[in-house]
């Protein structure tokens, strides 16, 4: 499972940075932004109003906002954890800086208390979302471009991103070598945008108190840093069902991905 | 009841599929202009275009100021993220290349009241690519 996450997360990236250089080049007329669900979201008030579409954005990217609402309500954030660029490159970097700073798990070099992890996750991430929405909506341009790490990697020097996208993206870049997922925990618009129908989504990890040897493994392994060995059922809205915790479980049968309702 | 793990990844594609191939169900333009009411009872066609150059609302706009006063030019239809262009008009009067080179034509900055080239170039008029018509 953890080869087949690596292969879809690299054959997205590598999809993506194929459309921005032939868009760069001019073989191509679809951008890279086409792809991108967030459009649909962006998109999602002219068309629902106006039958018009945002600037830039089209079919493509509400069909993928809808879909993706559809994925997020059964397997959670599965789109950050199996799909997004830029998530996967924020776990990577996690990975590095473990090493780096010779960390136990994907905390990095700071650590941010729990309580004021969650707290930050939700309102900072919200202040953002509601941001470039309402930046969006009230001009009619996709504002949000210059910021995005994903248009800014991917859309080979696309219309909108200048200096300073670079410099910002290689600060946030730094950040999350020292703040692992430190865009996706606190930042990312997206992310906001469907955490509440994750939190509540049908596919979920349930750890066997019986089986289970409290090694804390999974803790470790999670990138999202959710404390696996502490629940019954992994119920948080940031889990991204990457199976990392199941993979690093050293015992049969004591995390298991369950349906919810079902018997335990 | 217990889940095998290929779900995941099987739900993901599932719903990259779905999103993709369901894009057509939510085809809505990006802008669209009327320059003339045509009289009823008359023939009009529609020319499709791909334009290299259409990419957004604003772009798109420009694209149909091109038209504007184009004699025979009914109605300029575009869905910019897929730089599509489809223009409908009066054949007693126009015709699909005379619109290709009206889009093609120089386009007036109003910011400096320069004309500019090369802004707009369609690659395919009613899918065929402008090559092999030219050709
Ligand atoms: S939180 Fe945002 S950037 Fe991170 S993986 Fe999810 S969609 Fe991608
Ligand atoms: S709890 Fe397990 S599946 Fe969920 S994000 Fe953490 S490691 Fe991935």
């Amino acid at each position: 499972m953890k080869r087949l996450r690596l292969a879809m997360q690299l054959a997205v990236m590598v999809a993506a940075a194929m459309a921005g250089v032939r868009f760069a080049l001019g073989r191509s007329v679809t951008t890279v932004e086409t792809y991108c669900p967030f459009g649909g979201l962006e998109t999602a008030y002219a068309f629902f109003t106006r039958q018009r579409f945002t600037c830039a954005a089209g079919e493509t990217n509400l069909a993928l906002f809808i879909a993706l609402l559809g994925l997020t309500l059964v397997a959670r954030k599965a789109f950050c954890g199996w799909v997004c660029p830029v998530g996967a490159l924020a776990e990577w970097e996690g990975k590095l800086a473990r090493r780096l700073f010779r960390r136990p798990d994907l905390t990095g070099a700071w650590r941010v208390p729990a309580r004021a992890d969650r707290m930050l996750r939700v309102v900072l991430r919200a202040a953002v979302l509601a941001l470039v929405l309402g930046a969006t909506w009230t001009t009619g341009e996709l504002v949000f471009r210059g910021y995005d790490p994903y248009y800014v990697l991917f859309s080979a020097h696309g219309h909108d991103v200048r200096a300073w996208s670079y410099a910002l993206l290689g600060g946030l870049m730094v950040l999350g070598l020292l703040l692992p997922m430190a865009w996706c925990r606190y930042l990312c618009p997206l992310g906001a945008a469907i955490w509440p129908l994750s939190a509540g989504g049908l596919l979920r990890l349930a750890r066997d108190e019986r089986t289970c040897t409290a090694c804390g493994a999974c803790d470790r392994a999670c990138p999202q840093l959710i404390e696996v060995s502490r629940a019954g059922i992994v119920r948080s809205g940031e889990c991204t069902l990457c199976l990392e915790c199941t993979g690093a479980c050293p015992t049969d049968s004591a995390l298991e991905l369950r349906w919810a309702g079902g018997k335990p | 009841m217990r889940a095998p793990a290929w779900i995941v990844p099987a739900l993901v594609v599932a719903a990259a599929a779905a999103g993709v191939g369901g894009a057509r169900l939510l085809a809505a333009p990006s802008v669209v202009r009327d320059f003339a009411a045509h009289a009823p009872g008359t023939a009009t066609r529609r020319a499709v275009f791909v334009v290299d150059g259409v990419r957004c609302v604003d772009t798109a706009e420009r694209a149909a100021g091109q038209l504007a006063g184009v004699p025979g030019a009914i109605r300029f239809t575009a869905w910019a993220a897929r730089a599509k262009v489809e223009v409908t008009y009066d054949p007693a009067v126009t015709t699909a290349e005379a619109l290709r080179e009206a889009i093609e034509g120089p386009v007036h900055d109003d910011s400096t009241g320069e004309f500019r080239f090369g802004v707009f170039a369609v690659r395919e008029v009613n899918g065929v690519e402008v090559e092999s018509i030219r050709r």
